[in-house]
């Protein structure tokens, strides 16, 4: 009996287990049902071995015939699919590579650039743009919506996060620091207790989200990855500034505790960006540049200048975000409004700051307890909270809000910053 | 009698009760009713079938056999796996033994499988001595005996016989196909080592037994649906793949003519 064979392999002296079968496997992926394969072989066990893995995966086996010397054996494709799945493969983009550099923004490259509206439960853990076998199972991702979970402007701020990252033991110029007032020492000493705490939640929060967020939104879940790194790192500098000038770690306040377990306990992901984010992180911007101005060394000044970068790129993150979820879901800025409203009720017996912090915001900026500067420390307080308001409703007004309710928002938002 | 067709099988791994739950699932979509029974050998499980307890097994082929004599032929055959028509046994030997064919074993050390299993140790003692070799006289042999009872369906004797071959502790050794294609592809096996010297000729596996052919229409529907099963369908995939198949087929019963002519050369049930 003669075969017209589709195509022909020629594996040589190989052995089964040394490569002949993936051969002879991927030489078969290329064919159809019913199509024939020729492999030519100079190997005498592949007339033993051949057969058996051709019937193991339900090939039909045609025989062989051996006249120049070598071993011909022809098997013809079954219909078994070696992967379930019915979407063909992507093949043939090439990404925009400018300068030596592949830019996130530019991976929209064939299926990977469809972002669906709602994402596949069983594509689980695959990368948005493979061909997902069949019958893999379903993930519970609570957050599958794009309204929810794509920020157009995620990609750009993923690629600033990995360009800025620094490093909290080598960036920071501990060398120069030299003892200070007592008082003075405390007061930076509290602010940096407090911050550290503050960090914690601004990355426990993401990383709560990282987890529950369908990795087709791939761009949100490295975003955020990127700022569970960043707090890592403000937390390491905050601490070690406490540590690091013969003060220590001070007060954490129960009222301080209360405001920030309020935005771990948030079971949705919008609000949580919106409270820790645009509200907290932005409030935050405001403090560290305070922190900054007024340090009373060269390392409390490079700390508080480097976090706030990073913390800008956050809330610049949550504003993108937030914008294209209202974009998408107009009703969505009433939610967010009686979130903040739900919270303030929450923390309605919390009367203001942690009074030690609020203290030491007066001494930073006075350089001490000294009675003769104590009321200018006190004057650059008041006017950081004014700044804090102006800049959250500046925000607020920025991502759709009416000004009134971008002032009532401001005002309801926690006394404790984040 | 119940209207739930009852279905034999033999527990030789905990996959069993999955593969079978699966399957149980498959006929319940298809509104046919059908439950399986286990049981921990195949001697027990042939009882049974004779006895009237169960409908259906799954037997080896051995286990067929069985079923075939106390039948006196009466028995029938409703389907089987793919994989198990065309089986095939192998001779496997170290690649540093000089064995190259069947000859070549005399005076060498030749390991098989469990005492019941057909294809590592019924069947190539059979077809040895049909080929001029007998390994009771010619040869040194080395048994594995595990899982008797279940037939060497479970591969555990298999195994042993790889690796007493790659270990150098015996010179050649037999086993089934299907074992040996596996191990092939997960790498299982060093072919500076071992390899493939010899082809047995064809047989089968094993089927779906049920006591009288003329029963064959009353389980009509139920071989039609299960050999409506898709590998190419997530769910039934999943079963096809713990049982080691791609698609269940009609039965093809000659491939068994030459288990029926080892057992009694050898004198299997004397």
């Amino acid at each position: 009996m003669t075969f017209t064979s589709s195509i022909s392999v020629d594996t040589r002296d190989l052995s089964a287990a040394d490569g002949l079968l993936i051969l002879a496997g991927r030489a078969l992926d290329k064919l159809k049902t019913g199509d024939v394969l020729e492999i030519v072989s100079d190997n005498a066990s592949a007339q033993h071995d051949l057969p058996a893995w051709a019937r193991l995966n339900a090939h039909r086996w045609l025989g062989t015939t051996s006249n120049d010397g070598r071993w011909r054996h022809r098997i013809e494709k079954g219909s078994a699919l070696r992967v379930l799945t019915d979407r063909e493969l992507d093949w043939g983009n090439r990404g925009p590579i400018k300068d030596g550099r592949f830019d996130t923004k530019h991976w929209l490259l064939g299926h990977a650039a469809q972002i669906r509206q709602t994402a596949e439960p069983s594509h689980g853990f695959a990368p948005r743009g493979a061909s997902v076998e069949k019958g893999s199972p379903e993930f519970p991702f609570d957050v599958v919506d794009r309204n929810q979970a794509w920020s157009e402007g995620a990609a750009e701020f993923y690629e600033q996060a990995t360009a800025g990252h620094w490093d909290g033991s080598r960036d920071i110029p501990w060398s120069q620091l030299r003892p200070l007032d007592e008082d003075l020492e405390r007061a930076v000493c509290q602010l940096m207790t407090f911050l550290a705490e503050n960090e914690f939640s601004a990355l426990y929060v993401p990383a709560k989200w990282i987890a529950r967020i369908h990795p087709h939104f791939a761009e949100t879940v490295l975003f955020l990855a990127t700022q569970v790194r960043d707090e890592a790192r403000h937390i390491e500098v905050f601490v070690k500034r406490a540590l690091a000038n013969g003060g220590g770690l001070q007060f954490s306040s129960a009222s301080t505790q209360a405001s920030l377990k309020t935005l771990l306990d948030q079971e949705d992901f919008v609000q949580a960006s919106f409270m820790l984010s645009v509200l907290g992180e932005g409030t935050f911007m405001d403090l560290l540049r305070y922190i900054e101005t007024h340090a009373p060394d060269p390392a409390t000044r490079e700390i508080a200048r480097r976090t706030r970068i990073d913390e800008t790129r956050h809330v610049h993150f949550a504003l993108d975000h937030i914008r294209s979820v209202l974009r998408s879901d107009s009703s969505c800025k009433a939610k967010l409004y009686r979130a903040i409203a739900d919270r303030a009720s929450v923390l309605s017996g919390m009367k203001g700051l942690n009074p030690l912090v609020e203290e030491s915001l007066v001494i930073l900026a006075a350089g001490g307890l000294s009675p003769e500067r104590l009321p200018l420390g006190t004057k650059a307080r008041i006017q950081l909270y004014e700044t804090m308001h102006e800049n959250r409703v500046r925000r607020l007004t920025a991502i759709g809000f009416a000004d009134r309710e971008a002032e009532e928002l401001s005002q309801l938002h926690t006394p404790n910053f984040m | 009698m119940s209207d739930v067709i009852k279905v034999g099988v033999v527990a030789y791994d905990p996959k069993v009760v999955t593969i079978w739950e699966g399957i149980k699932e498959y006929f319940a979509a298809r509104a046919i009713a059908m439950d399986f029974v286990l049981f921990s050998n195949y001697d027990a499980q042939v009882d049974a079938l004779l006895d009237g307890w169960i409908d259906i097994a799954w037997n080896t082929n051995l286990a067929y056999i069985k079923v075939y004599r106390r039948t006196r032929g009466n028995c029938g055959v409703l389907a089987m796996r793919d994989v198990d028509v065309g089986f095939t046994t192998k001779i496997i030997a170290g690649t540093k033994t000089g064995i190259q064919s069947l000859r070549d074993l005399k005076g060498k050390r030749l390991a098989l499988g469990s005492r019941d299993s057909g294809q590592a140790a019924i069947l190539p003692v059979y077809f040895l001595k049909q080929s001029g070799v007998d390994p009771a006289k010619d040869m040194t042999t080395i048994r594995f005996d595990l899982d008797v009872g279940k037939h060497g369906d479970t591969g555990t004797s298999e195994v042993e016989v790889l690796n007493a071959v790659a270990a150098g502790e015996a010179d050649a050794g037999a086993i089934g196909d299907q074992y040996w294609a596996r191990a092939l592809s997960e790498n299982l096996v060093d072919n500076a080592k071992v390899r493939a010297v010899w082809t047995s000729p064809e047989y089968c596996h094993c089927n779906f037994t049920i006591r009288d052919k003329e029963d064959e229409p009353r389980f009509a529907q139920w071989t039609d649906a299960l050999l409506t099963m898709d590998y190419n369908k997530p769910a039934e995939r999943k079963i096809l793949e713990m049982e080691g198949l791609k698609r269940w087929v009609s039965p093809q019963l000659d491939g068994y003519r030459v288990l029926f002519e080892a057992v009694d050369d050898l004198h299997f049930f004397n």
